[in-house]
């Protein structure tokens, strides 16, 4: 089997969102003397890209992406032992990721969350309705790289301007990405108040997110 | 230099596109809608005709002669009362000042009085004024009159609700314990509508609107077929309209069936027939706006979707339409240009029954 057919196999076996079908396709990979690396990332990193975008399209759903995640954490511990110390167990970036204050909505930002934490993301989803200040507070705490902020409507977009002035105002922007979405957000809107990206939905964010902080 | 045409984005920004460069994005859409939702493109001539409706010189366009539908308003009520906040213009108003208005200012067909907080448990403590109310406007009017709200299951959720947030279970790896929370918490919403459009009816409401039926997944939906269906075998002749809250329906659960069809991941054509089969007589279809997109691209996606919808509805279609949905711009106040060119293209194109 080439190294491109074990790959596809890794992938597929993610998809089909099985423990024990991932598990034994990193055996057999393991067996054939892949690199732990290029396990993760060519092979199960690929199908939990795909399982993003599978439920982007209704193929697949919400406990689905949850239990390709479980899989591809249980393969991921079979290499650990063949990794460099806590390499295989280091997660991404810290993501602090909430719905702006005054906005209740929160069901596309807890997607968000979900699929940024399936992807290998530390994330602290702090809520909706949030305090702005609650954002920084926490990307302090908890050493985050990136705030991911949530509006849903025109009325409370301006909670995302607010916070990037707010980092500004106490010396943190540097420290930080903003990743802003919600359904009223654009690509313009985020050129505009000087966000890091802006992501049309929830693959799109592990995309961006990744492409910011990995 | 080519001649440019003015459209709008997505989010209401004006912008210049060619003949080309319209069709072009015309036939992208309508392609996207063709994929995701496993159906036919729309034909030449409907796409000719799309371009037409997009580019006509006048601010403003109308359906022509003759093929008028029902226009219905939902959440009207508070339209007039409610400021921007509220996608409304702020007049103070009672809400059955915002219904007369409606009904003999605006000629809206059918109206339904809903509460500001717009979903059905916060009604609950509120019910004997909703009843007072509904039987006054009765008194009023003459237009089919509604109650209406959002199912909203999320309110059964922690920390709204008494049900464990299935958004953290699912995080801390807990699917079935997440799953039992959301069919516990359709049982609850499948009962408290059922409640409320008891007393409702006891006040003389004609119907009631399902309004963003799956709001919070396919859990939501479950419980509003449920209810849909019980209130049906009550009352025979109860009007009952059911809207979607977006064109997908997510799939929180994954595994909640109606009539043996799983309800997670199905399109606006897909939904139209469950609604029936529960006993609905009018399917709201909706399909959403992409903001980083042109009027054209979102006009040629909604309405391939919405075609299909109406063809397989064994019930009439009323399209939503509004700000954010049926290829109109997500604006609060959505411009006059895009709101009846996208009317007419659902109209004239999509075939919708009403809107
Ligand atoms: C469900 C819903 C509600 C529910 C919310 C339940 C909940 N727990 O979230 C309830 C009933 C509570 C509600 C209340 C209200 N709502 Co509401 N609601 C909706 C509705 C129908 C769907 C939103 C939704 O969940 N979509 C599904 C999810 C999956 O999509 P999404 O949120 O867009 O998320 C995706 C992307 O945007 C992106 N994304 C989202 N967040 C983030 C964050 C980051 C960092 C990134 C990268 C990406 C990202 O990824 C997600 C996954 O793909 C919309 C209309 C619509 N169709 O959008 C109106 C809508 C948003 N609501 C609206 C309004 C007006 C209200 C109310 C004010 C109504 C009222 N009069 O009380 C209140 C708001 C109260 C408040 N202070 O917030 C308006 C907003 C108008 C405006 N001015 O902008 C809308 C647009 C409806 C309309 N056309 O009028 N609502």
């Amino acid at each position: 089997m080439s190294k491109e057919e074990m790959f596809k196999e890794l992938s597929d076996a993610v998809i089909s969102c099985k423990k024990d079908t991932v598990t034994a396709a990193v055996e057999k990979a393991k067996g054939q003397g892949l690199e732990p690396a290029e396990i993760i990332e060519k092979g199960l990193a690929t199908g939990m890209n795909e399982v993003g975008i599978l439920f982007e399209r209704g193929k697949l759903f919400l406990p689905h992406v949850m239990m390709a995640a479980g899989a591809m954490e249980a393969g991921v511990a079979i290499l650990e032992a063949d990794m460099p110390k806590d390499a295989a167990k280091k997660k991404l970036a810290v993501i602090v990721n909430g719905t702006v204050e005054g906005d209740v909505h929160d069901i596309g930002k807890s997607i968000v969350s979900t699929m940024l934490q399936s992807a290998g993301f530390e994330v602290h989803d702090i809520g909706r309705d949030v305090p702005l200040q609650d954002f920084i507070d926490k990307a302090k705490e908890t050493s985050a790289t990136m705030i991911g902020l949530s509006a849903l409507m025109t009325t409370t977009m301006q909670g995302q301007k607010d916070v990037i002035e707010m980092l500004k105002e106490q010396g943190m922007r540097d420290n930080v990405k903003i990743m802003i979405g919600g359904a009223p957000a654009t690509q313009a809107w985020a050129d505009k108040i000087g966000a890091d990206c802006y992501a049309e939905n929830a693959s799109e964010a592990v995309v961006k997110a990744k492409e910011l902080l990995v | 230099m080519a001649t440019e045409y003015k459209l709008r984005m997505g989010d209401g920004k004006r912008i210049f596109m060619t003949k080309e460069q319209i069709m072009a994005d015309l036939k992208e859409g309508m392609a996207d809608a063709a994929d995701l939702g496993s159906i036919p493109d729309i034909s030449a001539d409907e796409l000719d005709k799309l371009f037409d409706i997009l580019t006509m010189p006048s601010r403003m366009v109308g359906v022509e002669l003759g093929k008028e539908v029902p226009v219905t308003h939902d959440i009207g009520t508070l339209r007039i009362d409610g400021d921007q906040g509220n996608s409304g213009v702020g007049i103070p108003s009672s809400r059955l000042v915002g219904i007369m208005m409606h009904e003999r200012a605006f000629g809206a067909d059918t109206m339904e009085l809903g509460h500001i907080d717009y979903s059905y448990k916060p009604a609950k403590p509120v019910i004997a004024q909703e009843m007072q109310t509904m039987e006054v406007v009765q008194q009023n009017t003459i237009v089919p009159m509604f109650y209406g709200a959002m199912p909203n299951m999320g309110l059964y959720y922690t920390p709204d609700g008494p049900f464990e947030n299935p958004g953290d279970l699912m995080k801390a790896f807990k699917i079935e314990e997440a799953r039992k929370s959301m069919e516990d918490s359709a049982k609850h919403l499948t009962r408290d509508i059922v409640w409320i459009m008891q007393r409702m009816m006891a006040s003389g409401a004609d119907g009631v609107n399902f309004d963003t039926v799956g709001a919070a997944g396919d859990g939501d939906m479950y419980a509003s077929l449920h209810a849909i269906e019980a209130l049906r075998k009550q009352y025979p002749d109860i009007y009952i309209e059911s809207g979607m809250a977006g064109e997908l329906m997510l799939g929180m659960h994954g595994e909640m069936e109606y009539d043996g069809v799983t309800l997670a991941g199905l399109w606006p054509h897909q939904q139209a027939p469950l609604a029936a089969k529960a006993g609905a007589n009018v399917f709201g279809p909706v399909v959403n706006t992409n903001t980083s997109k042109s009027g054209a691209w979102n006009l040629g996606r909604a309405v391939t979707f919405i075609k299909q919808a109406v063809k397989d509805s064994p019930i009439p279609c009323h399209v939503n339409m509004g700000m954010g949905v049926g290829g109109i711009p997500m604006l609060e106040t959505p411009t006059i240009d895009a709101v009846s060119r996208a009317s007419k293209a659902m109209v004239e194109i999509a075939g919708v029954d009403g809107i």
